[in-house]
């Protein structure tokens, strides 16, 4: 008969079914984000979700997830189905995600390296640490144009305009007998604070921009070049780099769209939600002024992906998770179809 | 997973009782540090040692095991 | 013995092959045999008359014994189809649901490989069907139906 074979490793696993074609599910418990859409897709009641609150809360050794190999007939559906690639499903070594017959969301996040000015705000921002961007800055001697002088002969070697140099540009060596002092033009910036500190006026320096204006700059020096990269099997689609970013250049498209609705009154401000959330959505408000009562958790919507992770977690059902609207790509299965309107509630 | 606990390790402070979401929901007043009026919550703190009244009601979010100081409580 | 057996199942399919109108040539191309040992079946020379009705209750048997016991006598995969078919006297046609998940268990567990995944759905090729019903039973969600559409074909 055909038998699935189970590979565990750490929190990980593999379920592998080798006839014909080689079917394999392969588990990231990492990536998983704990929202239970696998469990309940599942068309022959193989997978249980694990007890997540006490999972991400706790040191525990437990996967998120587990895969009952006897029961797993490898068709997929949890793969094609979980928002985080936490499931990924391969024929042959080929993901489903590649073969198009098989529906996938239509979701996406991307920027646009042509608008990008590389200010990093949406990698700090991003709750999975999906982003990255590699920036080069211009060189700052080509920003900057003037002239330094120091006259040895009246120099006295008393280091303090190498402590003041706030570019850390001078050098003084002041060992009796063998004193020097050296400035490095790369990094001056022609400021004069050392001009200006120093108590026998050795220095001579003038900044060419304070007196003539940018002509000598090439503006094109002073741009800072760079490169945006999004780890597609990390990121949840939750919308901060679009959010943050202050040029448009990061664009996202969530898989669903829904509410999210706390009651504010069953809360009993256990943190579990907030604990779980994936996309940074929820958290604690703090009073503006004291005294002021606030509710007991806040809510960022606009970042919300309505996985319904919290509301699953959840220990005293103080929160709703509603799915309006689902993006996914067509198929000709009415059971895949139904598998995926099925999470509109 | 399953709520245990270690009478040994407990110094019955009761933070656990409070911090519990089941608790608060089912008996509002732990939550004011006034202990359960009645038996139905998950656990309490009794002759100074904390004790399960009923574990089936744990939701497994692992919010005692947070709080407690000194490893008396968890879930495994 | 089940050599000879094996022997009277490929006799039987020679017989069947024959009333279809295909050459020596052609059955022996066909069932994977020497064209002298079809000469001799259709002449009836050399025949374990014992073996042949052994091969005929078998193909009497319900159709899941019928393939299972020629898989296990006619150990090349591709003959053991090709017998089976020829000797079925029934037909079948499959009725796919659309509650099919497409996780392809049929495809695997059809031992006629009678049975693709076309757009996430089982399709099974009438014509290779023994209605052994494996299929059916294996299916994690009762997706498919085998039905008999004819049981009078005569030798």
């Amino acid at each position: 008969m055909i038998e699935n074979t189970k590979e565990v490793k750490d929190k990980d696993f593999n379920i592998k079914r080798s006839a014909e074609e080689i079917r394999n599910l392969s588990f990231k418990d990492h990536l998983c984000i704990g929202c239970g859409i696998c469990e309940s897709t599942c068309p022959v009641s193989a997978i249980n979700l694990g007890d997540i609150g006490a999972i991400v809360r706790t040191d525990s050794q437990n996967s998120k997830l587990s895969i009952n190999e006897g029961k797993c007939v490898l068709c997929g559906m949890c793969s094609g189905i979980c928002p985080a690639d936490a499931l990924i499903f391969s024929i042959d070594s080929q993901p489903i995600s590649k073969i198009s017959s098989y529906p996938k969301y239509d979701a996406y996040a991307e920027i646009d390296d042509d608008k990008c000015i590389y200010c990093q705000k949406c990698e700090i921002a991003c709750p999975r640490e999906a982003i990255t961007i590699a920036r080069s800055l211009p060189d700052r001697s080509k920003l900057v144009t003037g002239e330094i002088d120091i006259n040895e002969e009246i120099c006295v070697y008393c280091g303090i305009c190498e402590e003041m140099c706030p570019a850390d540009a001078i050098d003084v060596d002041r060992t009796p007998e063998s004193e020097s002092i050296r400035v490095n033009k790369d990094k001056c910036v022609y400021c004069l604070v050392c001009k200006k500190s120093c108590p026998v006026t050795a220095i001579k320096a003038a900044c060419r921009i304070c007196s003539y204006g940018d002509y000598d700059i090439n503006m094109e020096d002073a741009v800072t070049k760079g490169s945006s990269f999004i780890d597609d099997e990390l990121c949840i689609k939750c919308g901060w780099c679009e959010g943050v970013c202050p040029t448009d250049a990061a664009k996202v498209k969530k898989p669903f769209e829904g509410t999210l609705t706390i009651h504010q009154d069953k809360c009993t401000v256990c943190g579990t939600c907030v604990d779980i959330c994936p996309c940074d959505v929820l958290s604690f408000p703090k009073p503006s002024k004291s005294g002021e009562i606030v509710n007991n958790v806040a809510k960022d919507e606009q970042y919300c992906i309505r996985c319904g992770a919290c509301a699953k977690a959840c220990p005293v059902e103080a929160i709703e998770v509603q799915v309006t609207n689902v993006d996914y790509t067509p198929t000709k299965s009415k059971s895949w179809i139904e598998k995926f309107e099925a999470l509109k509630n | 997973m399953e709520l245990k606990v270690n009478q040994d390790n407990c110094l019955g402070c009761g933070v656990c009782v409070v911090a519990c979401p089941v608790n608060v929901s089912i008996s509002p007043e732990v939550s004011g540090g006034h202990g359960s009026l009645n038996e139905d919550v998950i656990m309490m703190v009794e002759n100074g040692f904390i004790k399960l009244f009923n574990e089936d009601k744990c939701e497994k979010c692992g919010t005692c095991q947070m709080f407690c100081p000194v490893d008396a409580i968890w879930l495994e | 013995m089940p050599k000879h057996i094996a022997s009277g199942l490929k006799y039987l399919a020679t017989i069947e092959l024959k009333k279809k109108g295909l050459t020596q040539q052609k059955i022996a191309e066909e069932l994977g045999i020497d064209r002298s040992t079809v000469s001799h079946y259709l002449n009836g020379r050399n025949l374990s008359w014992n073996s042949i009705a052994v091969a005929r209750t078998m193909t009497e048997l319900c159709p899941k014994d019928f393939l299972i016991l020629t898989k296990v006598l006619v150990k090349d995969a591709k003959k053991a189809q090709k017998i089976i078919s020829t000797c079925q006297n029934k037909d079948f046609e499959a009725e796919v649901l659309d509650s099919c998940i497409g996780c392809g268990l049929c495809v695997d567990l059809c031992l006629m490989e009678a049975i693709s995944l076309e757009s996430l759905k089982a399709n099974v090729d009438s014509v290779g069907c023994c209605g052994c019903l494996l299929c059916q039973e294996g299916c994690p969600t009762n997706s498919i139906k085998i039905l008999e559409v004819n049981n009078d074909r005569e030798y």
